[in-house]
């Protein structure tokens, strides 16, 4: 199983970036939220491998 | 579910707005119930703050910097023209918000039980940035 890895960058205008990987399911927005707090989101954009998991759930549902 | 966000820093827990100004250097007064800035002259000034770092800590013909809380529990600082130029300006208030983002997201990553992995100051263009890595149980 892919570790869970949350990479934090702060920059010296006030800027922070999260990125979070390896999460499946609802755990990403709980941790996304813990490090969020109050601050304002300015951009939110699910990575690649999040539609290569997607794409992967759906070809199971089609399975007969 | 991996995802990319990127955040504005809002100051909002009093706790880490004294740690970063007391890592920048300051030892800001605290006053709950919020009080006059001083300026440069020892006048009472019309604007009131929660956070302010003395007269006595900055340069000799500084106004006090505040920092009042707003309705909206975000900290707004009060700096006067004399002091922005003489760099309290925005760049400050940047540094100070990365200081202050780093100490609330260590201080949560602790109290919610992610494993500290490291830190890294990265040099950019735009100034340093500050990494910091953690691994979820």
């Amino acid at each position: 199983m892919k570790e869970k890895k949350v990479v934090i960058e702060i920059d010296e205008q006030g800027n922070c970036s999260m990125d979070l990987e390896g999460f499946q399911g609802k755990g990403c927005a709980e941790v996304a939220k813990d490090f969020q707090g109050s601050d304002v989101v300015r951009n939110v954009r699910n990575k690649q491998e999040f539609y290569i998991q997607e794409t992967a759930i759906k070809k199971q549902h089609h399975r007969p | 579910m991996s995802k990319y966000v990127e955040l504005r820093t809002s100051l909002t827990d009093q706790r880490y707005l004294v740690e970063a100004l007391q890592e920048l250097g300051y030892e800001p007064e605290v006053c709950p119930e919020g009080r006059a800035l001083v300026g440069y002259g020892g006048d009472q000034r019309a604007e009131q703050a929660h956070v302010i770092i003395p007269r006595g800590q900055l340069d000799s013909a500084s106004n006090e910097i505040g920092f009042v809380r707003d309705s909206g529990g975000v900290y707004q600082a009060i700096v006067s023209e004399y002091d922005r130029g003489i760099g309290f300006d925005d760049a400050w208030l940047g540094r100070l918000a990365q200081v202050y983002k780093e100490r609330q997201t260590m201080a949560v990553a602790k109290a919610k039980g992610y494993i500290f992995k490291g830190r890294e100051v990265i040099h950019t263009p735009q100034g340093k940035k500050i990494q910091l890595r953690f691994a979820v149980r």
